[in-house]
């Protein structure tokens, strides 16, 4: 080495950091206009950059250009051509229908590369033909008069991606295959409550009957990603069917015959698939690569970037993204997971955590759930965390579900003097109160526990204190999964579902899931006129008189909350603005895209 | 002779120290309960639960347990990793490679670099440039890895669009083998001028983001070396004979001060490697790092098990490959060289 | 020149130790004060530890935990400048002063905490095994190594994600990892210093270990642990920090690294405030102690191994 040499990386490494700072105060400055950057060549521009930062400067890059923000597809040269570019915000633990969780990243790719027998369509929750013909009803002959028995003609000329061809017998295999291997983290209840019998007609003729008529049967149940078919040959060749345990090929393998087959998963990256050259529809228009494991601020740098064509984020970062250029937000529509704060009514008080000190009874008063829900800041978190992305979530059926009421009393507004009243009729204002609220870390719903936290500090009580215990996922899970659960609080979204029957089972009937895992039954006022409104409502099949049932439950909910809902969440997505024909339902699984519709 | 004794030494210590670091890593997971969490899902029932613990011998005493854990790392079998939802031992090795491949490029920008400011401040002690120097030498030191590489990646990727984000161009990527997974490697392998250009494009800001804090302990070992050297016997006489400054540095002293400098290149490999976990989060490189990551975050106790007890042999084995390169040179050196 | 400081040199009869140090104390702040960027880490420390001492003056305490970050539901991720917030605020309406300003007390709480457990564990194991040797140390240094065997953050990461994301885990996680170095500098210090002639001498004389110990080995070896524990109360705070931004404290914590994990998706927005300010931070006090340690460990003992 020349001995000049040794004095040249430290001029240029102290430039660099130089121009890092140099460059991120120039592209802070300006609020509204984009601050680009500099010509490529320019070493000693750096500090210009510094104070023009409002500068619309001339860049190396693909995003410099003037005048694209509103929504010009073509000012701007598309990345990664040839392949549409997806970030999720998780990875997938399986791919494999019958082991997927709902709600879970494996759905994302069950969509894409599976088809069902029915689909949700571009918009509303209505059922439309998939690998069945015709959607069928009582006037087209395919529904029996009583309701029980439904008949699909399966659509000739389809074949799977291994080529092998679909018949009506892959269809009761497929359904057949989730009933019998029954997993723990699958959605086989969905088929198996409601399937009595299954039958091949014909080669194209699938029949099958249910165990009691069912109104949510065509929305909810064929379209479920469970439901998904399967190729039987494929199933076969690699495992087949074992009752109770996992298929390891299926679950890393999918083989469907939906627009696009699959090609790898690279834990820990991406998920790669191609157009499938002998899809049966209108065939996908680019490959497909959905980047995994992207923390969500990598996932808005990349879109910006322009390395992804469409990312999944949640409200939060909504802020992160507006105004970037070349970048469209789509924010419409609520998801069907309500956001929800829970109480705890059949604890061990031994488990909780050494600070809480409150007894197994003290949700038990209807009255102390009432301060909470009164106590909550709703504003805050909606208008503040969630950035108005979302809606107040009325009740235990959210809005977009049958039977949601818009007349039905809703805690949305935070009432401190009210919940101060009720804590010291309750009698808790002076003995005080300290609960620690679990939720998984870093997301929305630790969010939402610290507003709870704010809002109850809000009373200005020293003696009431809410602590937030913001845990790993694993961690939560295991809580969540435990009975009774360890924590007297928690908070999460609800399952989305597509018939509010589950939601109120789930989330309100003192002998549903989680009334006997958190004791509803002996803390509701009246146990027995909740369950029987709900189990009414389950079998009654007038629309209008199901409907007021539903009113009905949820006024008795106001008054005897078993929840804090602190929101419904807005379905928000952003993409580039060179990406085409995207389109969005949230009823379809997260982020509620199905790619092969889309071009750029 | 001495040097083969104490070489034998360590290898016999080598074990002894696995075994304990696998104890204490297994006690270690086991202190916050069962690892079972990862293993469940929401909906589980509680029959569902006792079924996945017998699956994974969970209910077992913890030396059971122990004995299971060690006999499956012996095997090859390190348990299976929720996060990766793949066995451990399968993810393993590509992650490896790629956070071999980022820590041995950053550990090259760190030993040139340092190499130069070390130099360059030793001769120049105590004035203006040594000060200088050090404090940016420090800084690397100082700099929360953290911030400076999100820094890096908004100017170069963001803003300026210079370099990209990630390991790869995955179309690039997926045109050439990977028989070793070390992309660059493979790249040249295939010939493929194309893809090793994306792999060292690819390469340059976590590199530099790493590298940056290694360099400031290579650099104050070699200027502190150098200054030491400088003040040597030999150095005088070399200086007396009539020989340029220069060339008393570059000849002399420069390399003699090398040799303690070894040492710490390999103490700065147990740096990267640490910092590996922090710069694979935010360059989102697929690397064992980025995996223990999620895998803390995620209770993931099979993979965190795997990674210290594997980071750890490795850091014993560089450090002991490091002792024994200084005791050879410095051998060298006490003969005379 | 005043390289050889380390060692005491034997002491006359006559010489008070407490004389002794206050002169050696004399010419270490001369030699320290020579050094300009020992004095700029210098300056840099008391800016940071008064502005940590003084928090409760400096912004009003937020209540009922003042190390929990106050948060202003209404106004979310505003820029800095706005009235009531000259530094921003966050996604969550924290506001960035008073993370920076509460943050250092977090960080002193932190470092102060991890390195006198440190250093009194470390201390006492090392001394234990270097002045009684044979069995005790074998065993104490057999288990030293062990521990020195796994890579500081990991091992920090992997306490850490054992016992469940907290601040105070936090604090455990680094008292466990970090103690082993203190001992083994120790007990190298301590083996040397008893080879002194004046440790002989007292032994002759009749003191007691305990006697000899105190007043003769633990000054004379404490030298290096306490550059140590200087250049540690910098790397605590990074390690802590690092340990936040992975996601290993609390929601809602007035602490330099959560608030850079939290503001770090906004830079991308142009809401570099967030992030910047206490990342910043986080450099600086790194950058402070390890300015001053270093100057410090030039003029103690320049051959000791830097940190790893």
């Amino acid at each position: 080495m020349r001995p000049t040499r040794s004095s040249k990386p430290p001029r240029r490494f102290l430039f660099l950091l130089i121009l890092v700072l140099a460059l991120v105060a120039a592209a802070c400055s300006g609020d509204d206009d984009d601050a680009g950057g500099e010509d490529a060549g320019g070493e000693t521009t750096t500090t210009a950059a510094a104070d023009a930062g409002s500068d619309d400067g001339g860049d190396a890059g693909d995003d410099g250009d003037t005048g694209s923000d509103s929504g010009d597809a073509s000012g701007a040269e598309v990345s990664n051509p040839g392949v549409f570019v997806h970030a999720a915000d998780d990875e997938p633990t399986t791919l494999d229908p019958a082991q997927v969780e709902p709600g879970e990243g494996g759905e994302t790719v069950i969509l894409q590369v599976y088809d069902r027998l029915l689909e949700i369509g571009m918009e509303g929750p209505d059922p439309i033909p998939g690998l069945a013909t015709e959607v069928p009803s009582i006037s087209n002959g395919l529904i029996s008069e009583d309701g029980l028995t439904y008949t699909f003609q399966i659509r000739e000329g389809v074949t799977f991606h291994d080529g092998s061809p679909l018949t009506a017998d892959d269809v009761l295999f497929s359904w057949d295959r989730v009933m019998t291997m029954d997993l723990p983290d699958g959605a086989a209840s969905v088929l198996s409550d409601t399937v009595a019998s299954m039958r091949v007609v014909d080669e194209s003729t699938f029949e099958v009957t249910l165990q009691e008529p069912n109104a949510a049967f065509l929305n909810a149940v064929v379209p479920a990603m469970v439901s998904s078919i399967v190729s039987q040959e494929a199933v076969e060749a690699n495992g087949g069917v074992v009752p109770g345990e996992p298929n390891e090929f299926l679950s890393g393998n999918p083989v469907g015959t939906g627009p696009y087959s699959f090609v790898a998963w690279n834990r820990g990256e991406n998920l790669q698939f191609e157009v499938y050259d002998g899809y049966w529809g209108t065939p996908a228009n680019l490959d497909l690569r959905i980047e995994i494991g992207a923390s969500p601020d990598i996932r808005v740098l990349g879109l910006r970037a322009g390395d992804f064509d469409t990312i999944e984020t949640d409200p939060s970062f909504i802020g992160d993204i507006e105004g970037a250029e070349g970048v469209t937000i789509f924010a419409e529509g609520l998801t069907v997971e309500p956001i929800h704060i829970a109480f705890n009514m059949r604890f061990d008080p031994a488990d909780l955590p050494d600070a809480d000190n409150i007894s197994a009874d003290f949700f038990q008063d209807p009255r102390v759930r009432q301060a909470f829900n009164y106590a909550f800041d709703y504003e805050a978190f909606l208008n503040g965390a969630l950035g108005g992305f979302g809606d107040f979530n009325p009740h235990y059926i959210p809005q977009g579900i049958f039977g949601y009421d818009p007349n039905a009393p809703v805690y949305n507004t935070q009432d401190l003097a009210r919940a101060e009243e009720l804590f010291r009729e309750a009698g808790v204002w002076d003995t005080g109160f300290s609960i620690s609220v679990v939720t998984e870390e870093a997301n929305l719903f630790e969010v939402a526990a610290l507003v709870l936290k704010d809002s109850i500090d809000q009373l200005g009580n020293p003696n009431l204190s809410i602590t937030v215990a913001s845990v790993a996922e694993a961690v939560f899970d295991e809580a969540h999964a435990s009975d009774p659960v360890p924590y007297a609080m928690w908070v999460k979204n609800a399952d989305p579902f597509a018939d509010p029957h589950a939601y109120v089972d789930s989330y309100t009937h003192p002998d549903g899931e989680w009334g006997v895992i958190h004791g509803f039954r002996d803390a509701y006022v009246d146990p027995d006129a909740v369950a029987s409104l709900i189990d009414q409502a389950k079998v009654e099949l007038d629309p209008a008189v199901r409907a007021a049932l539903y009113s009905e439950l949820q006024a008795l909910l106001f008054d005897d909350p078993m929840w804090i809902i602190a929101a419904q969440e807005g379905v928000v997505a952003a993409r580039r603005d060179w990406v085409q024909g995207f389109v969005s339902n949230p009823l379809w699984p997260r982020p509620s895209l199905k790619f092969a519709l889309m071009d750029k | 002779m001495q040097i083969r004794d104490y070489v034998i030494r360590r290898l016999f210590v080598l074990p002894l120290l696995i075994v304990g670091v696998s104890i204490i890593v297994f006690t270690l997971t086991r202190v916050g309960g069962s690892p079972i969490g990862i293993y469940l899902s929401h909906e589980m029932t509680q029959e569902e639960v006792a079924q996945v613990e017998e699956r994974f011998h969970l209910n077992d005493p913890l030396p059971v347990q122990y004995a299971y854990w060690a006999s499956g790392v012996l095997t090859g079998d390190l348990g299976w990793s929720g996060v990766a939802a793949a066995p451990v031992t399968d993810v393993f090795l590509p992650k490896l490679a790629a956070t071999m491949e980022l820590a041995i490029s950053a550990a090259i920008v760190a030993v040139i670099l340092g190499i130069a400011l070390g130099t360059f401040a030793g001769a120049r002690k105590n004035r203006l440039p040594d000060h200088v120097t050090r404090v940016f030498s420090i800084s690397g030191a100082a700099m929360p890895l953290f911030w400076f590489a999100i820094l890096l990646l908004i100017v170069f990727w963001v803003y300026l669009g210079w370099f990209p984000n990630g390991r790869s161009t995955p179309e690039i990527y997926a045109r050439i083998n990977h028989p070793t997974n070390l992309y660059t490697v493979d790249s040249l392998i295939a010939g493929d001028f194309g893809a090793f250009r994306d792999a060292i494009w690819h390469l340059v800001l976590p590199a530099v983001a790493l590298g940056y804090g290694a360099t400031a302990i290579i650099a104050r070992m070699m200027r502190s070396s150098l200054v030491e050297e400088m003040q040597e016997d030999y150095v005088d006489a070399a200086r007396a004979k009539g020989l340029p400054e220069r060339l008393v540095l570059r000849r002399h002293a420069r390399r003699n001060a090398l040799i303690p400098t070894v040492t710490v290149i390999g103490l700065s490999f147990g740096f990267l490697l640490q910092g590996s976990v922090v710069a694979e989060i935010i360059f989102q490189w697929p690397g064992l790092g980025r995996w223990m990551a999620d895998s803390v975050l995620r209770g993931d106790q099979a993979t965190i098990m795997a990674y210290v007890l594997f980071t750890s042999v490795l850091f014993l084995v560089v450090n002991l490959a490091v002792d024994v390169i200084y005791a050879y040179l410095d051998r060298r050196v006490a003969l005379g060289e | 020149m005043v390289s050889e400081s380390t060692q005491a040199p034997a002491l006359t009869a006559g010489d008070s130790a407490l004389k002794v140090r206050m002169r050696r104390a004399g010419e270490l702040s001369a030699s320290l004060l020579k050094n300009p960027t020992t004095v700029g880490g210098l300056i840099l420390i008391v800016l940071m530890i008064a502005m940590a001492v003084f928090a409760p003056l400096l912004t009003e305490p937020n209540t009922p935990d003042p190390y929990q970050m106050p948060r202003d539901w209404g106004a979310i991720a505003e820029p800095p400048g706005t009235p009531g917030h000259p530094l921003g605020t966050t996604n969550v309406g924290g506001d960035v002063l008073y993370g920076v300003i509460w943050g250092a007390r977090t960080s002193l709480r932190l470092s102060v905490l991890v390195v006198s457990i440190t250093v009194v564990v470390g201390v006492a194991v090392g001394s234990l095994a270097g002045f009684r040797g044979g069995k005790v140390d074998e065993v104490l240094m057999r288990i030293v190594d062990v521990f020195l065997s796994i890579p500081e953050l990991i091992f920090a990461l992997a306490i850490a994600a054992v016992l469940g994301p907290s601040f105070r885990n936090i604090i455990l996680a680094l008292a466990v990892v970090f103690w082993v170095k203190y001992a083994r500098i120790m007990r190298a210090q301590v083996i040397h210093v008893k080879e002194n002639e004046y440790v002989d001498a007292a032994r002759v004389i009749g003191d007691s270990p305990w006697r000899i110990y105190r007043k003769d080995v633990l000054p004379n070896a404490i030298t290096p642990v306490v550059v140590q524990a200087t250049l540690d109360m910098g790397n605590i705070v990074l390690v802590g920090a690092t340990l936040s931004f992975i996601g290993l404290s609390e929601a809602g914590i007035a602490e330099w690294g959560v608030l850079v994990s939290e503001g770090q998706a906004g830079i991308s927005a142009g809401r570099w405030w967030a992030s910047t300010f206490p990342g910043l931070m986080v450099f600086l006090w790194a950058l402070a102690f390890n300015l001053f340690g270093d100057g410090l460990r030039d003029i103690l003992d320049p051959r000791t191994e830097t940190t790893r």
